[in-house]
Order: C-alpha cells, then structure tokens, then sequence
C-alpha cells in the first residue's frame, strides 16, 4: 500500500471541448465528479457566460458600484469558484472551468478594485445620457477643486504665498504675450516683492520692464506728435521730455523734444535735448537734423551747416533739411 | 481513512528547516525526534562514509569540511555558468561540479556527485521522519514552501526534492504568503500586511490585502541571493582579512578547517550581536604552527556598529527592494496596517532599524520568526486536504517575474506580467515565417530585463510537425499556464486544424525525469525495508483482527454466563474498552499499539471462551 507517490496534480479527466452553453441535463450529470447538482449548474452557467460578461457583470454587481464593493464582491465569488475551495475532490472537466471562472472575476477586480481604473471603466460603459452626466459632473468637480484649492491658499501662508507668486506669474506671461507689458511688469515686480528667489520671475522681470518702458515712451511720442500738430508746443515737449524719462535712449522722443522745445521758444533746452538725441542716436537722421536747426537758432551757422550735411548724408531724402541747408548756405536768400 | 492521514507543512530554509502540522485545529511545529524545533539544512558524508542529516551533519562540519553540504537552497534550480553559481564557487568549502547536461549543479561528496534536489530530499525525508515518529502514523503529503521570488526552475527542483523524499507536494507555496497566513490565523485581519522576509539565504517582500480570510498577494518582490549567509560572509572576511594583517599575509581560506571554524564563529557572533553590543571571537590553535613556529590563534572583539558598518549596503538592498514592491503594487507606506518580519536576520537590531524608518511602524512582534512559515505551511495543507473544515483560508498568490519569450534580435516580450495572480493562463499566436516551414523554435524566459539574455531560461520547445503552407498561413496558438504552485506549464495548438501539439519544456537546471526516476529507483532499498514493516504491521492487524471476531461472536454468550454471577457487567465493560483500543490501533496501522494490545485481546478472549464453554469464569482474573 506504501508506494511512491506519482507527483503533481491528480487531475484524470481534461475538458472535451464541449461548449457548456447547451446546458442539458443530461450534460451535467453525465460526469463523475464530487460536487452536487446546484454546484454544478452554477459553475456550467457562469463558464458559458464568462468570456461576455462585463466587469460589472463578473462581480454581479450595478453599473458604477463602488471600488470597497468590488473587493467584497470579488472575496465572495472567490470564495465559490477559487479550485482550491475543492481541493481533494474530484473535478473533471469542472476545474478547468472553475480555473477560468476565476480569471475572469480576477481580471474584474484588477481594474474595478483600482478607483482610477474603475472610473474610466465606469465612463466608457455608461449609458450615453449618463456619460454626458457625468462628464458635466467631472468639469464641476474640476473647477470645485480649484477652488478649495483656492481657499486653501487664503488660509495659509506659506501656501498662500506660493499660489500668489504663481498666479501673479501666470497673469504676466498672459499679458506679455497679450502685449500689455506694463500690466506684466506690475505684476513681476509685486511677485519679486514676495518672493525674490523665484526663477521665472528673476528672469522675466527686468525684461518686462525694459519693454513697458519701451512701450510707454511709444505711446507719450505719440501723444507729443498730436500736440504738435495741434500747435500746443508746451504740451507737446512736455510730453517728448516724459517719453525720454521711461527710455532715456529714445532718439524719436529727443530729437522731436528738441523741435518742440525750438518752437516754444526755449533754444538752451532745445540744445540740450538736441545733443541727448545725437549721442543716443548718432546714426539717426532726425536727430542730426533737430541738432542743425538748434544750432541755427543759436546762431551757430557753420555748426548747424555740418549737422544740417551729417543729417543728409544719413538719410538724402530728408527734405526740411535740404531746405534749411540751403538757406544756410545761401544767406541772401533768408 | 484517507482524512485521518496527516499533512505537514515544511519550510525548507536556507539555513534551518521547520515542519509543523494542524493538531485539533492549532497549527504547532513539530519538534525533531531530538527535541529541537529547527533542523539544520546541513547533509553531509562523514569519514566512514555514513550519511548525516540535520544536527548531526552539522556538529562535525568543522572537522569535515569538504564533506559537509550546507545552504543547499542557495544552489537549488541554478544553472551551471550563473554568476551565483561562480560567486558561490569562490567561497563554498564544498566541490561544485556541471551536470551531465552540463546545464545544472551538483556536489561532489567523497567519489559521489550528487543533485541539489537530492540533497534537499534528504532534509525533506529527515523532517518526514521527524513528523511520522511524533505523529506516529505516515505521512505522504506535504505543502512546502519557497521564497517568493523563486523562479520557475527553482520550483521545480523542490518540487522534485520533495518526491524524492517520498512526499507528495500538495503545494508549492510562497515564504512570505505563508507567514502571512500564520500570522492570520486567531486574528481578525484586515487591509494591507507586508511581509519582510529576510533569511538565511533569500530576502522577500509581499504586500498583501487581507480580507474574510482570503489573503490576496498585490506584489511580491526580492533577492534569492541576499540572507544571513551574505552577513556572516561580512563578518568572515572581516575576520580573515584583519588575520592577514596581523599575521604578515597568512590566508585563512587555504586552509578549509580554519575557514570552517570562522564561518562558525562569524556566524555566533552576528547572533550575539543583536542582544549585546559587542562580542568577542576567541579562536585558539586557529592555525597549527608546526615545524617549530608557533600556533596562530584569533582574538578579536567586535561591536554592534562595527557589525552595522560592514553590513551597511546590505541592509540598504533590503529597504531598496522594499520600496521598489511597494511602488509595483501601488501602496504607500503610511497605507500599510502591519509589517510582518520573519527570518532569523530580522532580529538584528539594525534591520528592525531600517524597517521601522522606512515603514514609520513599528513591526509586528506577535510571530515567531523561524517558525511562522512553517506553521503557515500546516495551515494551508490543512485547507487543502479538508476543504470545508476549520480555518476557511485562500490564497491568491502572485507570480513573482514576468514570463516570456525570445523574439528575433534578442528581445524578450512579456506574455504573463509579473505580479499576476495565479492559477493564470495566457495565449499567444505564432505564424511560420518561411514556406513549408515545418517547426519553431521558442525560448521561455523569466525574468525582469527587456534584453532576453540577462532573464532565466526556462526551458525550449520545438513545435513539430507544421503542416506545410505558405509563410504566414499557418498560425499556432500556445498557451501559457502558471499553476498555483507557480510552476509553468506550455501547450500548442494549430488554430486551423485544431490539432494540439504535445510538448514538455525540458527545465534546464535540475533533474531529467529519467534521472529523477533513476534516484527513485535507488532509493527501492529503503523502500523495501518499509514495505517489510508494512507487512509485519498487515500480519499483526490480521491476528488482532481475528482475535476481535471471535470475542464479538463470544459475547452473547458471554454476556450470558456473566449475568448469572456477580462479576456482572464489570468485565464485560472491560472487555469492550479493550475492542475500541483494538479497532483504533487497527486503523492508525500503528505497529506498537497493535503489538500492545495483542495481550489484553488474548486474555480477554481467554476469558470469553472459558465462560462460553464451562458457564463459569475462572477464578481470579
């Protein structure tokens, strides 16, 4: 009676292949295995219908159940269908079902046991109407979401810091790349205020800066031009002498200062204008041109006939020049 | 009958081996014949040639070194060629030599070469024994356990082992899982529980969800080459090197008795370590002089931290892979309920350390940490041999490397992902490639590295017999299985047809069935000696069982005559407590209670027949 036991599993009957689908009853009492009527039933009719059923369907449980119900659920079928609940038996062809019973409830609770698997298992096999619910639902819990954060933020601050300086970083790029750098630089400097190690905003700070300047002395040029041409001199060097205090290197605002500053009748402050406007631009037309006339005005001829010839070099096409130069050269004719 | 036969559960370690069994529903370790609860897993041949197991084996393997077969399991499954095998070539005092396939391991012991799976057989037959004598009836079947991150080839090998000790493995079953389940039983678990097995020989780490008594496995993770043996190896070259110093370049390596009683010392010491906070290392006549030198002793001394700094990288690895199988399965360690440490090497202060900073925990204290795996074992054999009984336990265990296979240009593709809870099964198709292609060629790999060759080969087939088509019309369907002992298994099937293709992945580490039915063969010796106890136990119980008839058929009568004495019904009672110790021996086939009972049953019918025939019972009893 003592013999060497044969190793490995005592599995004597392997499946036939026959479909389990076509439950008869002969079919199921028709192999000799140790399990009872009820038992076997159960196991032929959920391996007919394993390889169809949804998740959901493999654990028996309703659309959308919770992923704390899908592990309960799933420790229950186990409990019926693992092999090894019949350990010792006879089984047959039923092991090979039950095997497959339990790879399927497995891979079930694999994705809805994992909340982030089951939520978008549970929005690819809802119903339409419902999947449009719940996508409405989805966006409401997003914005929810941002704003607890928000309020989060409020209440401490440390954490309130960091969300200012990013939000202030977040408005100036928008700015910048909108164009209105002198919203951006507000807001850079308010953020190198708070937190002057930031990365982004040492970096972007001064260059925000530069280009609000830039962009604020375009806009009081163009002022001073409007005044100009509506003869308000006083108003119109007022404005040029701004535009060269946010850029002090803006020839355009120099050399027309220096016009206007002629025309109101105030020649040292056309001269000083006039030779700002040379150095910040010595290649610059205008600015030679606006030196010529101060120079005349100053009585300077021979001076202004050099600025006057300098400005036309730079630019032939420069008519008021060529006018004033000719007068200088021709005395007679002024 | 078949449920009155007991089962044992055996963790087969690196360093030590446990077998326990389920007792009126209690798991309990079963004590070796000698009364210890561990049996070393140390087989070696002494002088004489005699086979020691066990204690014995080790007690004289410091004057046998050569001789001496200790941490068996750190070979078990592995190629000849592996980088394990090299290094363990370089320190083992013991001869390692190829198989004859040159693919597996073996040992030469004296002028014998004997398989790994033998080795560990007779560790196995030794606890077998150990459990037949205190359970006093035989044991046939077993569930044994492996570190969790054994390969398929390693599976095996025990599994081979374990029937070359006569034992039907029930179940290969995971240390970690194991202890786990012993851990569980009496207590209401639930939610995470992570195992920290750290050995002799193999680190583990499972994460498990405990719920209604299922223990789901989410991850597993390890090291089968990281244990106590690697500390102790710390603590010898430690010892060697600074032996160097001391005594102007004298190598204690060369001499393998010298190494032997370092390796023992290195090993007490580690020990001693963890409840002092130094030791000393006393090792007299260390190396005889001879030739008028002095003899060489060792003296040394040294502390905790000095332990902790040679280990350092050690217990680092450890918190490494901790974190890497808690990643895979998605925990963080703040979500986890209990840290479970088993393993001698986790009674080191430093590795509770470790585990309390990386857990933020404290670790549970309430196991045993060399008994736990065993008593597990016991639990889980129980719920396999009577379903329906007692604890209502199941495993979903996982399985621990990804299985695949070798595609063109040296790749490996996974087809059965690692942590997939088993039994599993998977499919794959395969199309010929050329015209009239009549075979392919597939290579299963284990392993966790995208490049083939870095994995374990399993094994290789060749699908035969393709019915010849043009290239790509033929596609064959072969079906991966891992069984619930995590074993691999291959079938193929020609879809169109439907014809099934029979083929056996031949292991490439370990026994050939030939060869392993060869070793059983051999063993026909023992096992005719035991089949002549079972003849001498079948002519016993014949004769009790006659000598039974007879005093039943006298009863009535006996009865009878005894009604009208006043002896009354007190010898009747006595002769019936004696029949229900006569049937119970019989049907425990125990050969010394039949033997006992063989008396009172002779007297009792004595006294039977006297009343029957003279209606009087003779006087005195």
């Amino acid at each position: 009676m003592v013999g060497v036991p044969a190793g490995g599993g005592s599995t004597a009957l392997r499946g036939d292949g026959h479909s389990a689908s076509r439950l008869a009853s002969s079919e199921i009492s028709e192999e000799e295995v140790d399990l009872d009527l009820a038992r076997r039933e159960e196991i032929l009719s959920a391996a007919a219908h394993a390889s169809a059923w949804t998740h959901w369907e493999a654990l028996g449980l309703p659309w959308n159940a919770s992923a704390e119900a899908a592990r309960a659920a799933y420790l229950e079928k186990v409990k019926r269908f693992h092999p090894d609940r019949f350990a010792g038996r006879r089984l047959g062809s039923y092991r090979e079902k039950l095997e497959r019973i339990f790879r399927r409830i497995t891979e079930a609770k694999d994705v809805l046991a994992d909340e982030g698997r089951r939520a978008a298992y549970a929005r690819e096999t809802a119903a339409p109407e419902t999947r449009a619910q719940l996508e409405a639902r989805r966006i409401e819990d997003e914005r929810r979401t941002g704003e607890r954060r928000a309020r989060l933020a409020r209440q401490n601050p440390i954490v309130g810091r960091a969300a200012r300086v990013q939000e202030l970083v977040a408005r100036a790029k928008q700015a910048m790349s909108e164009g209105r750098f002198g919203e951006a630089s507000n807001d850079l400097q308010l953020a190198l205020g708070i937190d002057p190690q930031h990365p982004d905003v040492a970096r972007l700070a001064p260059e925000a800066r530069r280009r609000a300047c830039a962009q604020r002395a375009e806009r009081l040029v163009a002022e001073g031009a409007a005044a100009e041409l509506a003869g308000r001199a006083g108003a119109a060097l007022a404005a040029y002498r701004e535009a060269l205090e946010a850029e002090p290197g803006n020839v355009r605002a120099a050399a027309a200062g220096a016009r206007a500053a002629l025309a109101a009748g105030d020649v040292p402050a056309a001269r000083a204008l006039a030779d700002a406007a040379v150095r910040a631009g010595p290649r610059t037309a205008h600015a030679h041109e606006a030196l010529g006339m101060v120079l005349d005005a100053q009585g300077a001829r021979k001076e202004a006939r050099r600025a006057l010839e300098r400005a036309l070099e730079l630019e032939p096409g420069l008519t008021s020049a060529k006018e004033r130069l000719k007068k200088l050269r021709w005395s007679f004719l002024a | 009958m078949s449920d009155l036969e007991p089962v044992v559960g055996i963790d087969l370690g690196t360093t030590n081996s446990v077998v326990a069994t389920v007792q009126d529903g209690v798991p309990r370790v079963i004590p070796s014949r000698t009364g210890q609860p561990l049996t070393p897993s140390v087989v070696a041949v002494a002088k004489n040639g005699r086979l020691l197991v066990g204690a014995l084996a080790k007690r004289q393997a410091i004057t046998n070194p050569e001789g001496t077969v200790f941490a068996a399991k750190r070979l078990i499954g592995r190629r000849w060629g592996s980088q394990e095998i090299e290094d363990a070539r370089k320190v083992l005092p013991y001869a390692l030599v190829p198989g004859p396939e040159g693919n597996d391991v073996r040992v030469q012991l004296g002028d014998r070469v004997v398989s790994i799976p033998e080795l560990s057989a007779l560790v196995l037959a030794e606890l077998r024994a150990d459990a037949e004598a205190f359970l006093g009836r035989p044991v046939r079947r077993a569930v044994v356990t492996v570190p969790a991150y054994f390969n398929d080839g390693q599976r095996q090998a025990t599994k081979d082992a374990g029937r070359i000790a006569g034992l039907e493995v029930l179940r290969i079953i995971n240390e970690p899982t194991s202890a786990a389940l012993a851990y569980g039983f009496g207590r209401q678990v639930q939610g995470k529980v992570v195992v920290f097995d750290l050995g002799g020989g193999t680190f583990d780490v499972s994460v498990l969800d405990i719920g209604a008594s299922v223990y789901d496995v989410v991850a597993v993770g390890g090291d089968t080459y990281l244990g106590g043996e690697d500390f102790d190896r710390r603590v010898m070259d430690w010892l060697t090197f600074g032996f160097a110093k001391e005594h102007r370049g004298v190598d204690l390596r060369q001499d393998k008795m010298a190494l032997q009683r370092v390796r023992d010392a290195a090993e007490r010491t580690k020990c001693e370590l963890s409840s002092a906070p130094s030791a000393a290392i006393h090792l007299p006549f260390l190396l005889g002089g001879g030739e008028g030198k002095p003899a060489l002793h060792l003296d040394r001394q040294l502390t905790r931290e000095g332990l902790e700094e040679l280990t350092k990288d050690l217990v680092d690895r450890c918190v490494a892979v901790a974190e890497r199988t808690l990643k895979d399965a998605g925990v963080r360690p703040a979500q986890v309920g209990e840290v479970i440490l088993v393993g001698g090497m986790t009674r080191m202060p430093r590795v509770q350390r470790a585990v309390r900073e990386f857990f933020g925990r404290e670790p549970c204290k309430g196991v045993h940490p060399d008994e736990v795996v065993a008593l597990g074992a016991a639990i889980q054999a129980h719920a396999l041999t009577r379903p329906g009984q007692g604890a209502e336990v199941l495993l979903l265990d996982v399985t621990p490397q990804n299985l695949g296979l070798l595609l063109v240009g040296g790749y490996f593709q996974t087809v059965i992902p690692k942590n997939t809870t088993v039994p599993t099964s998977q499919t794959h198709l395969f199309t010929t490639v050329q015209d009239d292609q009549t075979s392919v060629r597939i290579a299963v790999l284990q392993g966790e590295s995208e490049r083939a060759i870095e994995n374990e080969l399993l094994g290789e087939f060749v699908l035969e017999k393709i019915r010849p088509a043009r290239r790509g019309e033929v596609s064959i369907e072969v079906s991966f299985e891992i069984s619930a002992d995590g074993i691999v298994g291959v079938s193929a099937r020609d879809v169109a047809t439907g014809q099934r293709q029979s083929i056996t992945v031949t292991a490439t580490s370990g026994l050939t069935e030939e060869e392993l039915r060869r070793i059983l063969d051999e063993q026909l010796d023992e096992q005719l000696q035991r089949k002549q106890s079972t003849r001498e136990i079948e002519e016993r119980r014949r004769s009790v069982a006659r000598m039974v008839e007879e005093i039943e058929a006298l009863v009535p009568a006996a009865r009878a005559a005894l009604d009208r004495t006043r002896f009354g019904g007190d010898a009747v009672r006595k002769a019936e407590a004696v029949l229900a110790r006569a049937r119970s021996a019989m049907a425990s086939r125990d050969v010394d209670a039949l033997a006992a009972e063989a008396e009172p049953l002779e007297r009792t019918l004595a006294l039977f027949q006297g009343l029957a025939a003279g209606g009087q019972p003779p006087g005195g009893r």
